[in-house]
């Protein structure tokens, strides 16, 4: 008995032992940076003087919280983030279930797909910029031809955050399709003949097998997406810096400007910690879900 | 009818898809290949095709310098966060250590914004004086990697394998043997994939690097978007420059293909 318990200590000890070097590397750049990040919320920090000497409290979240530029910049990022994450959820279920149902050109298919996943958002947002020019592009030129008018794809307040909505499901819609096939692959066979005895229809069994069955999968697939989806900033800075206006000025894009254009340290921290509270909420969502698809 | 539909209907839907996700990319293939005045013409002209533009891109821009900042800045980070990693990934699976608790915290390092952490770097790097420094770039990514590959790597030591690591240690191996001798070099295979996965993340990388880089230490993604600004929109060039800066990473897709379904969904699915 003992011995077995002294085997546990050592196991433990063990344990600590080989995460050591690991933790103490990810709490030195992962959690001081965030720590720095909140403790520069609560003070009047410059890039000018830079010292923690004024204690400000919650000064900088009242300032960050009161501008309507950063309220904007949230409901447009949720707006966003629903927008995305439906659509290729929408998209992405579909061609899932297509290539579920075929064999033959599956693998042509699947290759031509993992394609953009693997494309830099940098690349995408600039050959998007290059398609979609007003007068040079081959987006418009298209349009033309079939008798279309040309579009102003990103210099319109109204339209350059539905391109941005585009591009960005041209670029990730891979991505749902990838995980919702590997769910569909590994679906057990039974149900689906059962259901065939009794006569049920391809639209029965999708509702009443596929989708019960999937809902794990489809839940982890969909809060996965949507936390990256937060965090969106590369494709805004190549496509559109946040414009016209602030019409797609996405929050992470926003942060960056009040940091790096403003140089508005303070408030960009108190945005970054209130960004941070977001993201922490839907990673103890997809915590437990993943928990419970292992 | 039904039947013939039945077969039919999904082909044609993955047919358009395909189209839709690979018209693009043979467009910046062929505009990569034509001269910088073609490239422009509306309508399109086919023209005369080239390698022009590829060495043209060598030639005028420090292309070679950002490839190689791209290589050592992923291959640094790499290195360094993967037998770290790797360590700790098999303390959580097997001697759970740290609990949920600590899971849960790796997996949110992993998701958070880079944008919360780079004002925080920025204004570290700034006080010790390593701003502009490949040092600082590779720190900066070891946030990214090393969240990601210690959550990955867990998945690979949970299973069967303890099995054979305790018939190591029944005869008469350390802790410290089994995990060496016997566990790391099973896992082998996924570590080398989740290390791939690694670097291809860091071979993207884009906000750390425009923050945090000087003139000489830009990566690839930063100088591209740079390229843009610097001689109005070149786009022959840059498609040429798009292609080259995408070769390794579809190099590496046949590596890792086993292992990037599970990649992309942080280990939740095989």
């Amino acid at each position: 008995m003992s011995r077995s318990l002294s085997m546990e200590a050592a196991d433990r000890r063990f344990g600590w032992l080989m995460s050591a070097p690991g933790l103490a590397l990810l709490l030195a750049v992962v959690l001081f940076p965030v720590f720095w990040a909140l403790f520069t919320s609560v003070h009047e920090f410059t890039l000018i003087a830079p010292n923690f000497d004024t204690f400000t409290g919650v000064d900088n979240y009242v300032t960050a919280i009161s501008d309507p530029a950063f309220r904007h910049s949230l409901w447009l990022t949720a707006f966003f983030v629903f927008a995305v994450v439906l659509i290729e959820f929408a998209i992405g279920f579909l061609v899932a279930l297509m290539l579920n149902s075929v064999e033959r050109f599956k693998p042509i298919y699947y290759g031509i797909l993992l394609c953009p996943l693997l494309m830099n958002p940098v690349i995408v947002g600039l050959i998007w910029r290059m398609f979609l020019h007003p007068s040079l592009g081959i987006v418009n030129y298209l349009l033309t031809v079939i008798g279309f008018e040309p579009v102003n794809w990103l210099g319109s307040t109204k339209i350059a955050i539905w391109t941005i909505i585009m591009v960005d499901i041209w670029h990730q819609v891979s991505f749902m399709i990838v995980l919702l096939l590997a769910g569909l692959s590994a679906l057990p066979r039974e149900p689906y003949e059962a259901a065939r005895v009794d006569g049920a229809s391809v639209f029965q069994s999708f509702f009443y097998i596929t989708l019960p069955l999937m809902m794990p999968v489809i839940i982890v697939t969909l809060l996965i997406r949507m936390i990256f989806a937060v965090k969106t900033y590369d494709l805004i800075y190549i496509m559109t810096r946040g414009g016209p206006g602030v019409a797609t000025d996405l929050v992470s894009y926003a942060i960056y400007r009040t940091a790096f254009v403003s140089l508005n340290i303070g408030e960009a921290s108190a945005m970054s910690a209130i960004l941070l509270a977001f993201i922490l909420l839907l990673t103890g969502y997809l915590y437990r879900y993943m928990r419970t698809l292992t | 009818m039904n039947r013939l539909a039945k077969k039919i209907v999904p082909h044609v839907i993955l047919a358009i898809f395909s189209l839709v996700i690979l018209m693009p990319l043979i467009w910046i293939l062929r505009v990569s290949l034509t001269d910088k005045l073609t490239a422009y013409k509306i309508p399109p002209e086919i023209g005369t095709l080239g390698l022009m533009n590829y060495i043209g891109i060598f030639e005028q821009y420090p292309f070679v310098s950002w490839f190689t900042n791209s290589f050592i800045v992923a291959t640094a980070s790499t290195m360094i966060a993967l037998p770290l990693a790797t360590a700790m990934a098999y303390a959580f699976a097997r001697l759970n250590t740290g609990g949920a608790l600590l899971r849960l915290g790796v997996l949110a390092s992993q998701m958070l914004p880079p944008i919360i952490l780079v004002l925080p770097l920025f204004g570290v790097f700034l006080l010790v004086g390593l701003t502009q420094s490949r040092i600082a770039l590779i720190v900066a990514h070891l946030t990214i990697s090393l969240p990601f590959l210690s959550w990955m790597l867990v998945s690979f030591f949970e299973g069967d394998m303890a099995r054979l690591e305790e018939a190591a240690r029944v005869d008469g191996a350390t802790r410290w043997q089994a995990f060496f001798y016997v566990a790391v070099p099973v896992a082998a295979p996924g570590i080398l994939a989740a290390g791939l996965l690694g670097f291809i993340l860091s071979w993207n990388e884009f906000l750390f690097v425009l923050v945090l880089s000087g003139p000489g230490t830009q990566t690839l993604p930063v100088g591209l978007a740079s390229l843009e600004t610097h001689a109005g929109v070149e786009i022959a060039p840059l498609a040429a420059a798009t292609v080259v800066s995408l070769l390794p990473v579809f190099a590496l897709l046949p590596f890792l293909r086993k292992h990037l379904i599970k990649g992309l969904s942080l280990g939740a699915l095989k």
